[in-house]
C-alpha cells in the first residue's frame, strides 16, 4: 500500500487464532441453543427448535428483550455524548485539575456494582425512580461513562490539536470544531466506546435487581430469573439469535459498501 | 471575534460538566452516603478498617484478587496487543472480519459464557474428548475448577476491552514513521521495537488500567469456573452485604478499593506520562 | 401477563399504583373465581378491595406460577388480594428496603439465615402467632421472626455407576472406598451438619456445632471437592460425571434420579431437614393482613401441591394424610424421611450462622 510494513505471517496466524478462542463459546452456543433438553446442555438424541419456539412465543422473553433495547440505546446515547464532550474538554483543558476529573471517571468501574446499588436505591426512592425506565438509564448511564472516557482519551491523544487549533485561528466556533473537526478524526473510538456503554448496560444484572421489581424486566434479569432451577436454553438462543442479526446486519452493509465501491 | 466571557478554558469546562454533574449526583453523592456505613456499621469508628490489617482471610481474598487480576491483565495485554497490531495493519476488509469475531461474543451474557466454558473445559468437554479421540493425551487435562479455568474464562470476557483501545491508539500512529524505519534499513523487528512499540504505549496502559480495574470486579466468572474454590474481592463484598448484612465491612472494603487504585493511578503518574495517556499533547 | 399489563400501567402514573395495584388483582382475582368455579361469588370481590395486597416475593422461576396455584389462588378465594413477586428476596435487598422505609413486600420465602440476620437488626416483624396457628407447623420450626412454609432437606446423592451398594455419609469421606470427587454447597448450611453426622455425632446432639470438628472432617476430603453455587449447577456436576458423590438439596436430588435412568439415586438417610421460612419485613405494606395471609398459605392443599410441582415438603404435619403414595418417598418432611434426619437448629444459626458462613468461604479458598 503506501510500503508500510505488514505484520509477519506468524503473527497474523496467532491474530486469527486468538480471534477463534473468542469465537470458541459460540461455537458451543449454537448447538446448545438446539438441545432437546430442558436444561443447558449439549444436544444428546435429536436437535430441536422448541427453544427458539419459546422465545418468539413467550410474551415475558420478547418484553424483556425489547425493555433491555429501549434501556441499552438511552443509556448508550446519553453516556456517548456526555462522555465524549467530557474527554474532549479534560483534552483541551489539559490542566492538572481535568487530569483528576478524568481519573474521577474511573470510580464507576472501581466500585462493585453491589455496594453502588445500595447508594442509588436510596437516591432513587426519594426521586420516586425505583422500577422505572429512567431510572435504570440513568444508573446505566452513569457507570458506563468510564468506557467512553477511556477510549475516546485513548483516540485523542493521537488527534493532532494543532488542528482544532488552526480551526478556531481560522474562525470556527465551538460547535463547527467539534463536529468538523475533532469528531470526524475520533469517530471510530466513539463508535467502539458506544459498543462497549451499549454492551455495559445490555448485559448489566446487579441494578437491575435492585433497582427494578415487577414493572421493569430486563434481559439479564430473566436470564437469572429461575436460574437456582434451570439453566433455560432459552438464554443461549436468545444469545443465537442476536449472533446471526449482527452478523446478517453486518454483511447487509459490507455488501452495500462493496457495490458502492465497485 | 468574540471576546471570550469567561475564558477558553471556561468553554471547555462546559464540555466536562454534563458529565461530571451527572456523575456527582447520581454516583458519587449516593456512593458516599454509603461508603459513609463503613465508618458507622456496627459501631462508629476506624473498627472495620482495622480488619484490613488483622482478619487473615481478607488477606487471603485481596492477594488471590491481585494475582488472578495481574495474570488477566498481562495475558490479555498480549493477546490484545497482537491482534491490535495485525489489524492496525491489515487491509480494511481483512480488519472488519477480524472487528466481527471480536465483538460477535459480547452478544453472550456472562453467565451463559461460563456454562459455554464449562461445557468445553470440563474433564469430559468438548476439549479433552477430542483431545483424548485424536491420542494426544491419555487422562483429561486438569482445564477448570481451578485458576487457569479461570484465568481462560476472564482473559476470553476482557479481550475486546482490550483490543479496542489498543487498535484506536495504533491507528493513530503515523504509518509513514514505520515506512520511514524500514527504508532507512531497520529490520521488521528493530522498526517494531523502536517505533511502533514506543508510539502505541499510550494505548497500552489506558488498555492495562482498563482490564485490571474491570477485572477487579469479577464475580460469575471465578465462582463457576472456580469449582467454588476461589472468592476474590466482589463477591467477597457481595456476600457481606447481601447474605451475612455486614454492610460496614462491603463497604469499608469498596472505600479500600477506590484508594488502593487511586494510589496506584497516582503512582503511574509517576512513572509514565498520564497526560498523554489521557490526551494531552 | 401481569408483569406486561402492569409495566403499561405503571408508565402511566406512579401515583395511581394503588389503584393499578388493585385492579390487576381484580383481573387476576375474577380469573381465579371462574378457574375454581366460583364466579358466582364474584360479589366479593367488593369487599375484596377493602382489604390490602399482599405481596409475597421468592426466589422466581418456577417457583412463581408453583406459588400461585398453591397460594394466591385459595387466598384470593377467600377474598383476599395477593401477588407473586419472583424479585428475590436477598437478606440485603430487604436491609436496603427496611432501611430506606419504602418497604414494598409483605411476605418473603427466606430461610434460618434470613430470621438469624435479619431478625436481631430489627429489620423483621414478629411473627403474629394471634393469627397464625401454631398448630399447623412442627413446634420445631416456629420462630420468633419466621414459620415454616415447606420443607426442604440437605441430602447425598451417588453416581450409581461409580458407588456400588447404599453408601453411607461415612463414605462420602473415604476416597479409598469410593474414588472419585465429591460435591459441597457453597455454604456452610447443611455442611457442616453432615460433616459432623458422618464423624458419628448423634443427630440430637448435633448442635452447638464443634465447628473445629466439623472442618476437621471436611479437610480430611478436601482436594477431592467441588462446591456449587446453585441448585441447577450442583445438578449438572452431577449428572456431568464431574463428581461421583454430592450433598444437595432433596429437589435436586430427586429430578436427578427421576430424569437419570438408574444412574443417580439418593438417601434421606442421615439427611439435614430444613424449613423455608416466611419472613414479614418491618413496616411492612398490608399490615396484619400479611399474617391472615401466611394463615391462609398454612392450608394443607396448596402445601401438597407445592410439593407435586416444586418438591418442597409440607411444613403442616397435617398434609401427610393428603400426600399421594407416590409422592411418599420424595417428601422431606415425610414421618418416615423425617424420623432418620436431624432437624436444623435456628437458635445456633442466629448466634453464628454469619461468622461460620465466613469459615467457611474462607476454608474452602484457603
Amino acid at each position: 500500500m503506501d510500503g508500510a510494513p505488514t505484520a509477519s505471517r506468524p503473527v497474523r496466524g496467532l491474530a486469527w487464532a486468538i480471534i477463534c478462542f473468542l469465537l470458541l463459546p459460540i461455537a458451543v452456543v449454537f448447538p446448545v441453543s438446539l438441545t432437546d433438553k430442558r436444561y443447558l446442555s449439549l444436544p444428546e438424541d435429536n436437535l430441536s427448535l422448541q427453544h427458539f419456539a419459546n422465545l418468539f412465543s413467550s410474551p415475558e422473553w420478547l418484553s424483556s428483550i425489547g425493555q433491555s433495547f429501549v434501556i441499552a440505546c438511552a443509556a448508550t446515547v446519553l453516556t456517548v455524548i456526555v462522555g465524549t464532550l467530557c474527554a474532549i474538554g479534560c483534552w483541551r483543558i489539559g490542566s492538572k485539575l481535568a487530569d483528576f476529573v478524568r481519573v474521577l471517571m474511573l470510580v464507576p468501574i472501581i466500585v462493585p456494582t453491589i455496594v453502588y446499588a445500595l447508594g442509588i436505591y436510596r437516591l432513587w426512592v426519594d426521586l420516586r425512580l425505583l422500577d422505572s425506565y429512567l431510572g435504570l438509564i440513568i444508573a446505566h448511564s452513569v457507570t458506563g461513562i468510564p468506557y467512553v472516557v477511556i477510549i475516546v482519551s485513548t483516540a485523542l491523544a493521537h488527534f493532532d490539536a494543532r488542528l482544532e487549533q488552526a480551526a478556531r485561528n481560522l474562525g470556527a466556533n465551538l460547535r463547527q470544531r467539534l463536529w468538523l473537526v475533532i469528531l470526524p478524526g475520533i469517530l471510530p473510538a466513539v463508535v467502539s466506546s458506544a459498543i462497549f456503554a451499549f454492551i455495559h448496560s445490555w448485559d448489566e444484572l446487579v441494578l437491575a435487581l435492585f433497582l427494578a421489581s415487577r414493572a421493569v424486566f430486563t434481559l439479564p434479569r430473566r436470564i437469572w430469573d429461575g436460574i437456582n432451577e434451570q439453566l433455560d436454553p432459552t438464554m443461549a438462543a436468545v444469545a443465537v439469535l442476536l449472533i446471526v442479526v449482527t452478523m446478517v446486519l453486518l454483511g447487509a452493509e459490507m455488501w452495500l459498501r462493496s457495490r458502492r465501491t465497485a | 471575534m468574540r471576546r471570550p466571557a469567561f475564558g477558553e478554558t471556561g468553554i471547555y469546562w462546559m464540555l466536562v460538566m454534563p458529565a461530571l454533574l451527572m456523575l456527582i449526583g447520581f454516583y458519587l453523592f449516593p456512593l458516599v452516603r454509603v461508603l459513609w456505613v463503613s465508618v458507622m456499621e456496627p459501631t462508629p469508628g476506624l473498627g472495620n478498617y482495622a480488619l484490613l490489617f488483622t482478619n487473615s482471610s481478607i488477606h487471603r481474598v485481596l492477594l488471590t484478587t491481585l494475582r488472578i487480576c495481574l495474570l488477566t491483565t498481562a495475558i490479555t495485554l498480549l493477546l490484545g496487543y497482537v491482534v491490535a497490531y495485525v489489524m492496525a495493519q491489515a487491509s480494511e476488509r481483512t480488519q472488519r472480519w477480524m472487528m466481527l469475531g471480536i465483538l460477535l461474543p459480547l452478544w453472550i451474557s456472562v453467565l451463559v459464557r461460563a456454562f459455554a466454558w464449562v461445557t468445553l473445559l470440563r474433564r469430559q468437554g468438548i476439549i479433552n474428548n477430542s483431545l483424548m479421540g485424536m491420542g494426544v493425551i491419555d487422562d483429561p487435562l486438569p482445564l477448570i475448577w481451578n485458576e487457569l479455568g479461570i484465568t481462560i474464562g476472564m482473559v476470553h470476557y476482557m479481550l475486546p476491552f482490550a483490543v479496542l483501545p489498543l487498535l484506536t491508539g495504533m491507528r493513530g500512529i503515523d504509518r509513514r514513521c514505520l515506512a520511514a524505519a524500514r527504508g532507512l534499513g531497520a529490520s521488521r523487528m528493530q522498526s517494531f521495537m523502536r517505533v511502533f512499540l514506543p508510539l502505541s504505549l499510550p494505548g497500552v496502559v489506558g488498555a492495562s488500567i482498563l482490564v485490571f480495574i474491570f477485572s477487579l470486579g469479577f464475580l460469575v466468572t471465578p465462582a463457576i469456573l472456580g469449582g467454588g474454590r476461589t472468592l476474590m474481592i466482589a463477591e467477597y463484598i457481595s456476600v457481606q452485604i447481601l447474605d451475612v448484612v455486614q454492610w460496614g465491612v462491603g463497604t469499608m472494603l469498596a472505600t479500600t478499593l477506590i484508594v488502593f487504585i487511586f494510589a496506584l493511578l497516582g503512582l503511574l503518574a509517576r512513572v509514565v506520562d498520564m497526560r498523554r495517556l489521557f490526551g494531552a499533547t | 401477563m401481569d408483569r406486561i399489563q402492569s409495566f403499561a400501567e405503571d408508565q402511566a402514573e406512579i401515583l395511581a399504583d394503588e389503584y393499578r395495584a388493585g385492579r390487576v388483582s381484580r383481573r387476576q382475582m375474577l380469573a381465579g373465581l371462574g378457574a375454581l368455579g366460583l364466579a358466582a361469588v364474584a360479589p366479593g370481590a367488593a369487599r375484596a378491595q377493602a382489604r390490602p395486597e399482599v405481596v409475597v416475593v421468592n426466589f422466581g422461576g418456577e417457583a412463581v406460577p408453583a406459588f400461585r396455584e398453591a397460594f394466591q389462588q385459595p387466598f384470593v378465594a377467600g377474598g383476599g388480594r395477593m401477588v407473586i413477586d419472583g424479585s428475590g428476596p436477598s437478606n440485603g435487598k430487604i436491609k436496603t428496603m427496611v432501611q430506606a422505609r419504602n418497604v414494598t413486600w409483605d411476605i418473603a420465602d427466606s430461610g434460618v439465615a434470613g430470621t438469624g440476620e435479619l431478625g436481631p437488626l430489627g429489620l423483621l416483624e414478629e411473627i403474629d402467632y394471634s393469627i397464625v396457628d401454631r398448630a399447623k407447623v412442627d413446634p420445631a420450626f416456629t420462630y420468633k421472626f419466621g414459620v415454616a412454609n415447606y420443607m426442604f432437606s440437605t441430602v447425598m446423592a451417588w453416581d450409581t455407576r461409580k458407588v456400588t451398594g447404599k453408601p453411607t455419609l461415612a463414605d462420602f469421606f473415604d476416597i479409598q472406598k469410593f474414588p472419585g470427587r465429591r460435591m459441597l454447597r457453597r455454604s456452610n448450611q447443611g455442611m457442616l451438619e453432615l460433616a459432623l453426622l458422618a464423624d458419628g455425632v448423634p443427630a440430637d446432639q448435633l448442635y452447638p456445632l464443634d465447628m473445629e470438628r466439623a472442618f476437621k472432617k471436611l479437610a480430611t476430603i478436601k482436594q477431592h471437592l467441588l462446591f456449587w453455587n446453585s441448585g441447577a449447577e450442583s445438578q449438572s456436576l452431577l449428572r456431568d460425571g464431574e463428581v461421583v458423590m454430592g450433598l444437595l438439596w432433596n429437589t435436586r436430588a430427586n429430578l436427578l434420579k427421576r430424569d437419570g435412568g438408574g444412574r443417580m439415586d439418593y438417601t434421606y438417610n442421615q439427611g439435614l431437614l430444613q424449613p423455608g421460612l416466611w419472613v414479614v419485613p418491618k413496616g411492612n405494606p398490608a399490615g396484619k393482613e400479611a399474617f391472615r395471609a401466611i394463615a391462609s398459605m398454612q392450608a394443607p392443599e396448596g402445601q401438597v401441591k407445592l410439593l407435586a410441582s416444586m418438591g418442597n415438603g409440607p411444613a403442616n404435619p397435617q398434609a401427610a394424610s393428603l400426600v399421594p403414595a407416590e409422592l411418599k418417598a420424595v417428601n422431606p418432611s415425610d414421618p418416615a424421611n423425617v424420623a432418620v434426619q436431624a432437624k436444623i437448629s435456628a437458635e445456633w444459626y442466629e448466634k453464628n450462622g454469619a461468622a461460620a458462613l465466613q469459615r467457611f468461604l474462607d476454608f474452602i479458598s484457603a
